[in-house]
């Protein structure tokens, strides 16, 4: 246990608006193990985002072995809570903190600048402090494969996209699935479904089904659970997966998923604690970085199409295709990026708009 | 016509969870005992049901065990409110939110993965008719259960004489046992019934319906059922009205997302809940009507004099 006096506490304040421009001094002494901490929003679960983020843990488990000692507090979701934890954790000597949703956003925000020799990282974070980075994905870029490759498979040409809520980080993947889609087959079309819920797997079967019954041959569910998967599985038809390989809940008719593999962002933060290198930094990364992934393609896609949708995944990743290339026009018609344009990476998270041939209404 | 039936049958098999988990309700209500733990209950059912069916064990089992998990842990708020009597109201929270504790506990490591749901009935000539067949004879069993449910249990409190002796401990429990009733025995039964109902409701979630096992699978619609119960002043028939109206609001809005409706989703989102109020608060405009069908010892507790 670490006693605080007032002049130490004086003191950290110090060192703390030196460590911004001057980088972290080496924590790490040769017997104690570094301590790290883990705070969810949601329930552990085996797929989806909550898994994704259990795997970063134990990428750093596998690096560090016993140099490291984790804790990991799952299911905080009210932000009243998470300030307490966040700052529970901070006290008892954690070097370096995740929290793992949005919603942790102001809780952290709240307490980093009382520990400024602790280093906190906000996965899909917007707001920086010199001991708050933020880490988030180019889902987008995943979700242009995924959609191509529905685009190859789907008679109709009507895609189905079930979305927990309206808001941009949900909304731009849908808009790139129907991008993707339209690259090999100009007149497809995507169905969106708002659930305004992220959990509730019963609602999920309703939209999938709604979706379904309306002719839309591939579904594609951005929530935490199998069930859109499974459900269009059921009715015979194709599924995109989100945050995890969802194969196994279709294994017939999962076409591929736009994944998120976290493993090179925790264990770079724990590196860069463990040798004081650690500093506040903004990153996004996609398919370059490994950061979006796809999971293996459907073996009934044809060969010539998965040669190139593997072309497609490595032109994206080598940054020769831009999935938000122009010129891509709105619902109503209006020229969102102009031809020979790209749309900018400020505007890409925060779209509140949705591209030609989705039917669907946001607020 | 295909939408149609896809509406149809969409509205039958969303509200069937509710009907279950609101009939069990009722009874409950009826014998003047309220729990609020139906959440709670039906988690632990849809967890050990789940449990069971990934054991491998035939789907028949898991659905039995769901309708004993739900009923022992009934049997939790029982103890505690017709034994202790503790307030019923406080009681039957601690049920919900433990139970969806201990449902986490219990599923920790089923999670997400798949597992065969309980097929839907062929009825050879019956499920083959043009239309008719498709909307009436091609559910699941449970469906077929939980409509002979709703009749049983009208038929039980209004034209039995132990549904009447159910509904007079739940109007005057003093008078039922000055009479010689056995008041809190038969409280139990109706725990332990509601109890029994809600694991039902919640095993028809995760081994039927979707079949899955996330945490909190059931989103909430243990509250809808009470609130169903209430809405619906206490009359079976109205609970089934009430769970297929919002049933049907929900895949309607569903729906209405995807052809593409001018309207904000989360108003679309809310239309279920503005719609059940509406109609049922228009049903039970009738104030004697309520006022008859009011158990007028709801949540009282009782302790048997001498």
């Amino acid at each position: 246990m670490i006693k605080t006096t007032r002049r130490q506490f004086l003191k950290y304040g110090a060192v703390g608006a030196a460590i911004g421009a001057t980088g972290f001094p080496s924590i790490l002494r040769a017997a104690e193990p570094l301590k790290i901490g883990q705070v969810n929003a949601s329930p552990a679960a085996e797929i989806g985002w909550a898994k994704q983020h259990a795997l970063g843990i134990d990428a750093i488990k596998a690096e560090f072995g016993d140099k490291v000692a984790v804790t990991v507090i799952d299911n905080i979701f009210m932000p009243q809570d998470a300030e307490r934890v966040f700052r529970e954790l901070a006290s008892a000597g954690n070097k370096l903190i995740f929290g793992t949703s949005f919603s942790l956003g102001t809780p952290m925000q709240k307490v980093a600048p009382r520990f400024p020799k602790v280093a906190f990282e906000h996965c899909s974070g917007i707001v920086h402090l010199p001991n708050l980075g933020t880490f988030e994905a180019k889902y987008y870029e995943g979700a242009y494969v995924a959609g191509a490759a529905a685009g190859y498979m789907s008679k109709a040409g009507k895609i189905g996209f079930v979305g927990g809520f309206p808001i941009p980080d949900i909304v731009g993947p849908a808009n790139a699935i129907l991008l993707g889609a339209q690259s090999v087959n100009p007149k497809a079309t995507c169905n969106v479904v708002f659930l305004n819920s992220w959990y509730d797997p019963g609602k999920e079967k309703e939209a999938a089904l709604a979706l379904l019954s309306q002719g839309c041959d591939v579904v594609c569910g951005m929530t935490d659970t199998g069930t859109c998967v499974q459900v269009a599985g059921e009715k015979g038809a194709w599924s995109i997966g989100y945050a995890s390989d969802l194969a196994k809940f279709a294994p017939e008719f999962h076409l591929t998923a736009f994944m998120m593999d976290w493993t090179s962002d925790y264990v770079r933060a724990a590196k860069g604690v463990a040798d004081g290198t650690w500093k506040s930094e903004e990153r996004w990364d996609g398919l370059k970085a490994g950061v979006v992934k796809l999971a293996p393609f459907n073996k009934k896609i044809p060969a010539e199409a998965q040669a190139k949708l593997v072309q497609l995944e490595a032109d994206i990743g080598s940054g020769k295709v831009h999935p938000y290339a122009g010129e891509i026009k709105d619902q109503d018609g209006k020229v969102r990026v102009p031809a020979g344009a790209m749309l900018s990476d400020k505007d890409i998270r925060a779209t509140n708009w949705l591209v030609a041939g989705m039917s669907g209404k946001l607020a | 016509m295909d939408l149609f039936i896809a509406i149809f049958t969409g509205t039958i098999v969303a509200a069937t969870p509710l009907v279950l988990a609101a009939l069990g309700e009722l009874v409950v209500e009826k014998s003047g005992v309220l729990n609020l733990g139906i959440e709670g209950m039906m988690l632990t059912g849809a967890a050990l049901a789940f449990g069971v069916a990934l054991a491998g064990l035939p789907l028949p089992l898991a659905i039995v065990a769901g309708v004993a998990g739900g009923a022992a842990s009934s049997m939790l708020f029982g103890v505690l409110a017709l034994t202790f009597l503790t307030n019923q109201y406080a009681a039957g929270l601690a049920l919900a939110i433990f139970g969806s504790g201990l449902s986490a506990m219990i599923g920790n490591g089923f999670g997400n993965t798949p597992i065969a749901a309980l097929g839907t009935l062929h009825i050879p000539v019956l499920s083959d008719i043009p239309l008719v067949g498709p909307l009436i004879f091609r559910f699941d069993i449970l469906v077929y259960f939980s409509l002979f449910m709703v009749v049983f249990i009208g038929w039980f409190l209004y034209r039995t004489k132990a549904g009447l002796v159910l509904r007079t401990i739940g109007e005057s429990p003093q008078s039922a046992h000055a009479i010689g009733y056995p008041v809190v025995r038969i409280r139990y039964l109706a725990v332990l019934f509601g109890g029994a109902m809600a694991g039902l409701a919640g095993a028809y979630l995760s081994v039927v319906y979707t079949p899955l096992w996330v945490e909190n699978m059931t989103a909430g619609r243990g509250w809808i059922a009470l609130a169903l119960v209430v809405f619906s002043t206490w009359r079976p028939y109205r609970v089934l009205l009430g769970a297929w109206l919002f049933g049907g609001m929900t895949i309607l809005q569903l729906q209405g997302q995807v052809l593409g409706i001018a309207l904000p989703s989360e108003l679309l989102s809310a239309l279920p809940y503005l719609a059940t109020i509406v109609v049922l608060v228009i049903i039970s405009r009738n104030r004697q009507m309520l006022a008859l069908n009011f158990p007028a010892s709801l949540a009282k507790p009782f302790r048997p004099a001498g």
